[in-house]
């Protein structure tokens, strides 16, 4: 019955790729066509960039959907947050899917279900810190095995025979390894309950998977202690654990001094959720460390915090540091690393530059020569305003790059605040006046009734640049990347109720009962059972003069930013103006230019020609029906050569492939009253 | 540890792919625009009160209580909540929210109670209160416009 329901893949599509000429290396290693692509972000250097024309200015209003295809059967509730990147490879289109997070294959220029694989993990599953279908998979050839690669909610490594979806027997436990086991930690309280997952996708290098971790919402912890966030390179033949990296190191490591009173030893989270990348040639995988336990107070964790929020280096084959860089000391804003670190080789005054380059949640794009470390230009430690909070340890200064310079606001001041009328910019003060304002790295405050309520921030929790992360050229060596620029966070501190946590502070707001916030996905899961029943009460307050936002447009941006240079090379407003700002009464009459949206999960790709991504809000406009926009800019200009129309917003990032002479562009929509759905575009056929 | 094996998955089979598809496609359709709007008084204050303390108990842990989601959860006020739902149908908001809410214990409130909880939302982003309550049914609920901005007066 299983073999009825399978397209014949062996026959068909796994042959015609052979025949066409898979590039084949040494050593039994197999190498994707520039066609295809194999990793969830086009490549392990995270370009999202694929040098493809056939879809081009010309052209692209034209797309048309090929195939697409719901994800609410994958799981037994739909999904209104599909985060996924599919990959292609041999004519086969792979992803995760659903809130089982089933890992399916389709028929990449069809969308004919071939195969689907889910995991009922039970009250494991239902306990997971990241629900829902994730972003997506890993694939790993040596040209005659083809296997699938992907964590489940319920942090478990599954190995798939990728023309079968059945788990690989030889791989790990029958095709699977318990990532809460041999961890050099126990996860606490159990395994069923033990906070630690991933969303992000597996990468495979040379025969080694890598993977993080990743765990609740940080804001409002239960205690001080939590299961840390170690990074792991596995066998990808055998499933066998080759090395593990310290992100809090134990005592005796380098950094380990960088926790005072011994914090290292209770202290948690600071994983990698974000997507790893790899130089193969070099040996090298670069680690993007989010913060350490309570993302907005560090009282119980004095000290600088290796390797919180700080970009590592370590050695593909061991896991050892090469080099690393810290882009926040002691974090306390949640800027994690938010986005994969882009490889890129460029060429900086004439000389040659293996670069890594990381967009991130403040603005700041962060350039480094990849083998040393050292910054391409300068980051210098600069002096910050030193908070108040009681208990909290403060780094006096914080790295701040010289060059490129900041492509996202990352600081309120009342400049920024909503300025078109002037009775609007009066209420927009009265708001903001209830908070603390300033630049880049303003500490959060203590929330208080009569002020201040908080550190009013933005290009923190949900600025800038966020888990989508950016795209890169490596023709033009241009970095793309949007950024939420009015994605405002107020950071309010209360003392937390014993009841509530071991800790201090959490985050909150004066006068408001303190509880513990979730993230979304979390509890949302196939296999989520009834949660405890929740305390009212929550930290954040209304930031918007009559459905407006409080901080002036734009909303959302994409910037270029010439690598070689330092410079950014154009910015646009991405995203239809809001509905609520189109139409609002305030506002009749005005000439309000295209504003781009708040949103902060808009993903990029790079084609021969284009910069691709598509509206993170539904509007309603003259020129098309409710809906959202993907939309194509001249990647040399940044001018809009097209649009497509969508149901409902862009929720997981763009790719493309050729397939049988045809190329095509997946994307996932989702949000609002819209469930999970991947939808194929492709040029009509000739009349 | 138990799993799902691909041989286990007859419900995908080809047929019933397509029988989905083709309801999506039919779930696609304009209905003609229902003449009432959020504007017109849809719910009472005393029930948006009632929502409210079931909002306190049962949504403000992730959405906040103020409404603008927290650590990514949507927002249920201002401008991405408002563009999220201009256009559709308060029907479409109850429906979205039975089927999903609250995350990890669906069918944990009662239809009225959900009712209740969509009222708070009209009322928290000031859309006017009146003197009939929301019901329950969502065949009602589709007859009332979800808009964004007040409508001219005509």
């Amino acid at each position: 019955m299983f073999r009825s329901m399978i397209r014949e893949v062996t026959n068909g599509c796994v042959i015609a790729g052979l025949l066409a000429g898979l590039p084949m290396v040494a050593a039994g290693q197999w190498k994707a066509k520039d066609t295809e692509w194999p990793s969830y972000a086009a490549d392990l250097a995270a370009t999202r960039y694929r040098p493809l024309d056939q879809i081009n200015a010309a052209n692209f209003s034209e797309l048309e959907i090929a195939w697409r295809i719901k994800t609410d059967n994958f799981g037994n509730r739909p999904e209104y947050k599909l985060e996924g990147t599919p990959l292609m490879v041999n004519g086969v289109l792979h992803t995760t899917a659903g809130s089982r997070r089933a890992a399916i294959a389709l028929d990449a220029a069809t969308g004919e279900l071939l195969w689907i694989h889910g995991e009922h993990e039970g009250a494991r599953g239902g306990a997971a810190p990241r629900q829902l279908s994730g972003r997506g998979l890993a694939y790993w050839s040596d040209g005659k095995d083809e296997r699938i690669l992907y964590v489940t909610p319920g942090y478990q490594l599954i190995c798939l025979d990728a023309k079968t979806g059945t788990r690989v027997e030889g791989f790990g436990n029958k095709g699977a390894v318990d990532l809460k086991q041999n961890d050099d930690q126990e996860i606490l309280p159990d395994l069923t309950t033990g906070e630690i997952g991933i969303q992000s996708a597996p990468v495979v290098a040379k025969d080694t998977i890598i993977i993080g971790a990743a765990f609740r919402e940080g804001m409002t912890p239960k205690s001080m202690r939590n299961n840390k966030g170690y990074v792991r390179g596995f066998d990808v033949r055998t499933g066998k654990r080759l090395w593990i990296f310290h992100t809090i190191p134990k005592k005796g490591e380098f950094g380990y001094d960088t926790w005072l009173n011994g914090s290292a030893e209770y202290t948690g989270n600071t994983g990698v959720w974000s997507q790893i990348t790899v130089d193969e040639e070099l040996g090298l995988v670069y680690l993007p460390v989010e913060s350490p336990t309570n993302d907005f107070y560090g009282g119980h964790r004095p000290g600088n915090n290796l390797f919180g929020e700080t970009l590592v280096c370590v050695d593909l084959k061991t896991g050892q540091r090469k080099w690393h860089f810290q882009l926040v000391h002691h974090p306390m804003w949640d800027m994690d690393i938010s986005s994969a670190p882009i490889l890129a080789n460029i060429t900086v005054d004439g000389k040659a530059v293996k670069a890594v380059a990381l967009p991130s949640k403040q603005g700041f794009l962060y350039v480094f020569d990849r083998v040393t470390g050292k910054p391409v230009w300068p980051i210098d430690e600069k002096p910050v305003e030193v908070g108040t909070v009681p208990g909290e340890w403060y780094s006096p200064t914080q790295p701040i790059p010289s060059k490129p310079p900041a492509y996202s606001r990352n600081g309120v001041l009342e400049s920024d605040l909503i300025d078109f009328t002037p009775e609007l910019r009066d209420r927009g003060k009265a708001i903001a006046s209830k908070y603390h304002l300033g630049p880049v790295f303003t500490p959060p405050t203590e929330s208080k009734l009569d002020g201040p309520l908080g550190t009013l921030t933005v290009g923190t929790a949900s600025g800038g640049t966020n888990w989508p992360g950016g795209s890169y050229d490596p023709e033009t060596h241009i970095v793309y990347a949007f950024a939420c620029t009015a994605c405002a966070e107020p950071i309010g501190l209360v003392r937390a109720p014993k009841t509530v946590s071991d800790m201090n502070y959490v985050a909150g707001t004066a006068g408001k009962e303190v509880t513990i916030l979730r993230g979304p996905g979390e509890n949302a899961g196939a296999d989520s059972p009834m949660p405890p029943k929740q305390r009212a009460g929550s930290g954040y307050v209304a930031l918007n003069v009559d459905g407006l936002p409080l901080l002036k447009p734009p909303y959302g941006t994409i910037s270029a930013i010439n690598l070689d240079k330092g410079e950014i090379v154009w910015q646009v407003a991405h995203g239809e103006t809001p509905d609520v700002v189109r139409n609002h009464p305030a506002l009749k009459g005005m000439n309000i230019p295209r504003t781009g949206q708040e949103t902060y999960n808009i993903g990029t790709l790079v084609t021969k020609t284009l910069v691709i991504a598509g509206d993170g809000q539904i509007t309603t406009t003259t020129e098309h029906p409710r809906g959202a926009m993907l939309r194509a800019y001249d990647k040399q200009t940044g001018k809009e050569v097209g649009a497509v129309y969508m149901p409902a917003p862009q929720s997981g990032s763009p790719m493309t492939y050729m397939v049988n002479g045809k190329q095509y562009i997946v994307v996932a929509v989702s949000g609002g009253a819209y469930s999970g759905e991947y939808i194929a575009f492709s040029l009509p056929a000739a009349e | 540890m138990p799993r799902w094996g691909a041989a286990m998955l007859r419900p995908y089979g080809i047929g019933c792919a397509i029988c989905f598809l083709a309801a999506l496609a039919a779930s696609g359709q304009e209905a003609p625009a229902p003449s009432r709007s959020v504007w017109d008084g849809v719910y009472t204050e005393e029930q948006a009160k009632r929502g409210e303390e079931m909002y306190r108990k049962e949504c403000a842990s992730c959405h906040g209580d103020a409404l603008v989601g927290g650590g990514g959860a949507a927002p249920l006020s201002g401008g991405t909540f408002l563009s999220n739902w201009n256009g559709l149908t308060v029907g479409d908001l109850f429906e979205r929210i039975r089927k999903t809410m609250p995350q990890g214990a669906l069918g944990k409130l009662t239809k009225q109670q959900d009712a209740d909880v969509l009222a708070y939302l009209l009322s928290f982003n000031k859309f006017p209160a009146g003197k009939t309550e929301l019901q329950k049914q969502v065949e009602f609920l589709k007859e009332i416009r979800f808009e964004a901005t007040r409508p001219e007066a005509k």
